[in-house]
């Protein structure tokens, strides 16, 4: 069907609130995609069901835990075996985390760890060996990747004296693990005078679904006025409950949008139509039936209505990027994972969208259209 | 084309008998036409005269199945218009009629070439070669892939011409159509006019223009809604006009 191209600068007006609309839409659902995987891989690659920390900012230990940081307070060693004596506990692995500053802004991150850590991080892929003894160091892909360390490498770590062979490199596992320098623990303690005490210790649980039951029992034992007891899937259930109120918002204004879109699309169209209602009588005189012309109304707002929402998905796209470091810089806990997740799937549903919205908007012209006498 | 092949092509093209028109404008009313009677021969070229206000535009109009008389019957073809529905009558416009207008109502937005085709693509056809033939016809040739704006009065007359018969229809109706056209441009579009009725088209039309009314072999005059001459019949008697209430 012949198209009825008209005024460029009212299409483009309409076609850019289409284009918002969808835009909006489309990073929307993909941020909401993006963030909760990014959530669930990030507690798959901690191999954690329990985070424990001293008492403190529970939004804070996480943070630090997960991300590298300098710790605050500590937990006495000796927790360590309370915590093991809990029943469902299946691995508690303690840790010594210390972050040194560097000249860059960056900081370099060295984690004390036993062998415990090992079973929890069942997706570690080693290159090398765990270290063995007090001057061998584990490795994360990306602070290898940044200083160019290789396996067998004799490096000095900034923040800890004398120098240190690289016995192991850790493969990338797209967490923050791949930011940390790992040491053994005692080695750790020594180094930054803090003997006999952890930053915070993670706990794998015999069965993820007993969580309730382990937190209670350890928030019971002796040692649990000083612990901070933070169940994992339930921070990262906080978090995501956060974001869902806020995205309840964001999914009401981009409706909206959308609807306001939509109103301005059936507009333009009507304002189309009262121009060229003679027009279209002449269409009728030459022998369009009814039919024709509400063909002809609705096909035109439904490719408006295309042409806008594939704009707004191209720039969703290419604004993806901006989006999300903005979205990381706004955030209270991000995944390391992509926030905003851009699939196939959210571009189908975009599209489909705009072409019931189309549809829609559509209607009211074209029926109104067809009633034009000839 | 012929539509209904079946169908004898019958002399008589137009058959009116009491033809009434009355517009509706809320509690107003207004008469624009009080029963008139008349034939039209298929072949005939036909001029509606008459002063302003006469109901010549309101006639033609009913004679190109665009609207519905309010009283009498009128047979186009062989059909009988007022008892037609939308649909139908949208079939006798698309294959039967080919309307010219005094203000073009060519498509801003579409070449010469794409208006000309418009009937075609409405009656779901589509034939190029036809096309650029009839546009040879009427002398546009070389301005088939212009806009209407780029094209003088008389060139988007003709163009609309070729636009009428595309759809080959039997019955050309055309509403003053020099009448935007200065006294040279006219000539042309009425030799143009002549040429088609030599080739067997059914002309009518409504003019001001005294060289076109007598270019035509019959004249239809039209007074405050009713036929004067010899085309009066007893139909045509003075009435009380609708008035109202
Ligand atoms: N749609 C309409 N609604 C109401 N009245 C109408 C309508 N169309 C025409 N009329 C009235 O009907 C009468 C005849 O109008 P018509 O247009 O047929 O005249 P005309 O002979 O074509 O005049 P002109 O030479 O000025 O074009 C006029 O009084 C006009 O006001
Ligand atoms: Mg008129």
């Amino acid at each position: 069907m012949k198209e009825f191209r008209r005024r460029p600068v009212r299409t483009g007006i309409t076609v850019f609130g289409v284009a918002v609309a969808i835009a909006t839409l489309a990073s929307l659902l993909a941020f909401e995609r993006g963030y909760r995987r990014g959530l669930v891989s990030e507690l798959d690659r901690l191999g954690a069901h329990i985070l424990v920390v001293p008492k403190g900012r529970p939004f804070d230990a996480a943070s630090i835990a997960l991300h590298g940081a300098n710790w605050p307070c500590y937990l006495r060693e000796s927790y360590l075996r309370e915590v093991r004596s809990v029943p469902d506990v299946a691995t508690a692995a303690p840790a010594l985390m210390q972050a040194t500053p560097l000249e860059d802004g960056r900081s370099m991150v060295v984690v004390g760890i036993t062998g415990d850590y090992l079973k929890l991080k069942t997706g570690w892929t080693l290159e090398g060996h765990f270290p063995a003894s007090g001057l061998d160091v584990l490795v994360g892909s990306d602070v290898a990747r940044r200083r160019g360390w290789r396996l067998g490498d004799t490096v000095e770590i900034p923040g800890m004296p004398g120098s240190r062979t690289v016995s192991g490199l850790l493969a990338p596992t797209g967490g923050a693990d791949d930011g940390f320098v790992f040491v053994p623990l005692e080695e750790a303690q020594r180094i930054l005078g803090r003997d006999r005490v952890l930053t915070h210790i993670l706990v794998r649980l015999k069965d993820p679904e007993a969580l309730d039951g382990a937190v209670g029992r350890l928030r019971g034992c002796n040692a649990g006025m000083d612990m901070n007891i933070v169940p994992l899937t339930h921070l990262f259930r906080t978090i995501q409950a956060m974001i869902r109120s806020t995205r309840g918002w964001l999914g009401a204004v981009a409706f909206m949008a959308l609807l306001a879109a939509m109103t301005g699309v059936s507009n333009s169209i009507l304002m189309v139509l009262s121009e060229r209602t003679r027009e279209v009588g002449v269409l009728r005189a030459i022998g369009a039936s009814p039919g024709d012309v509400f063909r002809l109304f609705w096909l035109e707002t439904l490719l408006t209505c295309v042409l806008g929402g594939a704009l707004g998905l191209f720039a969703a796209m290419v604004a993806s990027r901006g989006v999300e470091s903005w979205l990381r810089s706004h955030m209270p806990f991000a995944p390391t994972d992509p926030l905003v997740r851009m699939d196939p799937l959210i571009l189908c549903a975009c599209l489909v969208g705009t072409v019931l919205m189309g549809s829609l908007a559509g209607l009211l012209p074209a029926w109104r259209a067809s009633h034009i006498p000839p | 084309m012929r539509n209904k092949p079946d169908t004898e092509p019958h002399p008589i093209l137009i058959q009116a008998e009491g033809l009434s028109k009355v517009y509706r404008r809320g509690s107003e009313t207004v008469a624009a036409l009080h029963g008139v009677t008349f034939e039209i021969r298929r072949g005939e070229f036909v001029a509606i005269t008459g002063p302003s206000g006469s109901g010549k535009t309101t006639l033609l109009n009913l004679l190109g199945a665009m609207d519905v008389p309010t009283a009498g019957t009128l047979i186009l073809d062989g059909f009988d218009v007022a008892s037609l529905t939308e649909s139908g009558r949208t079939q006798l416009r698309r294959h039967r009629v080919g309307f010219v207008f005094q203000h073009f109502g060519l498509v801003p937005t579409l070449t010469v070439e794409e208006n000309v085709a418009l009937p075609a693509f409405f009656a779901r056809r589509n034939d190029a070669r036809q096309v650029s033939e009839l546009l040879e016809t009427v002398g546009l040739g070389h301005r088939r892939n212009y806009y209407p704006s780029e094209l003088s009065g008389g060139e988007m007359q003709r163009a609309a011409i070729a636009r009428a018969l595309v759809n080959r229809p039997p019955l050309w109706p055309a509403d003053e159509p020099t009448g935007n056209l200065d006294m040279q441009t006219g000539l042309t579009v009425l030799g143009l006019f002549r040429r088609l009725n030599a080739d067997g088209l059914t002309v009518l039309v409504v003019t001001h223009n005294d060289v076109i009314a007598s270019a035509a072999n019959r004249r239809l005059d039209l007074r405050d809604g009713r036929l004067m001459g010899p085309d009066t019949g007893p139909t045509s008697m003075p009435r009380v006009p609708a008035g109202p209430g």
